[in-house]
């Protein structure tokens, strides 16, 4: 009795996942603001001589835009303490929202589309928390931002590669573009490049001193383990300036083109 | 189980049994109750709102570390090279104490491996690196919290395929509210930049 039962359960449940609408279903719980970055492989930049050339990242929901002024407005109104005056000091620099013209008011308002910036790491995942999500990790954000225009690898597409040097060999313009106003890639995510830099989780785990173009330009006495990490990709010139960038901050520093988005797990 | 853990269980189950009898003055620095008499200083480390554990097994806040001077570390007891150092250069540190400082500044080492680094793991280490529990504290924190810390301490660390960490080998002294007044890069620096920071800090408010 009892197994013929779980044999009809077992075909049910076959019947359901065989159904078209089955997973289309289940994935409409996810916010319509997020994408999902499937399964793939991340090769680190800087790793061990004993370490995988790859790493298998799980598939992960990520915000397909930056948080813009509007987003963090509605957050600052909710959450008092992550006003520009009511901050303090240890979360968040001086510099924290300078762009905004008061505690609930981002200036004019073709600001709302721009992304957020001189936001602390410490805001940023408060932020997330507040949403119910979190701060992508760094592999999750590399895996996200290797992505090319019409496939999973950009390394393979030259318009693409093109088109994110460009961004990297730019200053940033006084005044941010909207969010999401580039092409989105193959994953449908807007601005991973050309816009403005990110806040991952991990951003404290860069190793990165000076000069990178040489050996891995890092030192003992400073870093313990240091002597057996080698760059994967010398090449990727992109990548070797967003770890450095990473590695230059700290957890409360807020700048001009410093932003952030958000992850969930599936 | 090898013969190293049985120990450290041991001596860590020992130790469970009676971790807070000491007289009120001689109290290890984890056994103080946290007093929240003064909101925390906007710069205070001590705003922080994790929670970890002792190797005496203890659950603590940072804020109970309040009213003493902390030499701060993080580390993690399987590293191969250069976290016995830096314990080593704070042992010296506390031996060149002068006279009036002695009493007033504890140790502080948080571990990188919420994994392995137990409490009775860190409890052995403890022993192993003979810490006295007056002024040395160990502590563990889940991935997050330890996270957090490091990234306000501005350490930066990474796990490795073996499970070593590898990370910024960092000497931080935090004053009575738990502010940072003082920071040191590298191994085997010298100790007066360090000695003088905790007598400027003992001086007055930062």
């Amino acid at each position: 009795m009892r197994a013929s039962w779980k044999k009809i359960l077992t075909a049910l449940l076959g019947l359901m996942a065989a159904w078209p609408g089955f997973d289309s279903r289940v994935r409409a719980e996810m916010p319509p603001d997020m994408v999902v970055v499937p399964t793939g492989n991340y090769r680190p930049l800087f790793r061990g001589e004993k370490d995988p050339k790859e790493i298998p990242v799980p598939s992960f929901a990520l915000d397909a835009r930056p948080v813009t002024n509007a987003d963090f407005l509605a957050f600052v109104t909710a959450n008092p303490r992550w006003q520009r005056s009511q901050v303090k000091r240890l979360f968040a620099d001086e510099a924290y929202l300078q762009q905004w013209t008061s505690d609930r008011d981002f200036g004019p308002p073709e600001n709302a589309h721009r992304p957020v910036v001189f936001v602390s790491w410490f805001a940023a995942k408060a932020y997330a928390t507040w949403k119910g999500r979190r701060l992508p990790t760094t592999t999750e954000w590399e895996l996200a931002a290797s992505a090319g225009f019409s496939s999973s690898d950009g390394a393979n597409e030259p318009a693409f590669l093109q088109a994110v040097a460009r961004w990297y060999s730019s200053p940033t313009p006084a005044e941010l573009p909207p969010v999401a106003a580039s092409r989105a890639n193959f994953y449908g995510v807007y601005d991973l490049h050309g816009l403005i830099w990110e806040w991952t989780s991990d951003f404290n785990s860069s190793f990165v001193t000076g000069d990178a173009r040489g050996d891995t330009g890092l030192d003992r006495q400073f870093f313990c383990g240091a002597g057996s990490l080698g760059a994967s990709d010398r090449a990727n010139y992109p990548a070797f300036m967003r770890f450095g960038f990473r590695s230059s901050l700290n957890a409360s520093y807020t700048l001009h083109n410093l932003g952030f988005r958000c992850a969930k797990d599936l | 189980m090898n013969i190293h853990t049985r120990l450290a269980l041991l001596t860590g189950t020992m130790w469970l049994f009676g971790p807070c009898a000491f007289a009120e003055d001689a109290k290890p620095p984890c056994c103080r109750e946290l007093s929240a008499s003064t909101p925390f200083t906007d710069r205070s480390i001590y705003q922080l709102e994790s929670d970890w554990t002792s190797d005496i097994g203890r659950e603590i806040r940072l804020g109970v570390f309040r009213g003493h001077l902390q030499v701060v570390a993080m580390f993690f007891t399987t590293c191969e090279s250069s976290c016995p150092i830096i314990v080593d250069d704070m042992k010296h540190m506390e031996k060149a104490l002068p006279e009036k400082l002695r009493g007033n500044v504890d140790f502080l080492l948080v571990s990188f491996d919420s994994e392995r680094d137990t409490p009775e793991v860190l409890h052995a280490y403890r022993e192993k690196m003979h810490l006295s529990t007056e002024h040395w504290t160990l502590l563990r924190g889940a991935p997050d919290e330890v996270r957090e810390l490091a990234a306000i301490l501005g350490v930066n660390f990474q796990k490795d395929a073996r499970g070593q960490f590898m990370h910024s080998n960092l000497i931080t002294v935090l004053n009575t509210e738990g502010e940072v007044v003082h920071q040191q890069a590298g191994i085997r620096s010298e100790l007066q930049p360090i000695i003088a920071a905790l007598e400027h800090a003992t001086q007055g408010k930062p």
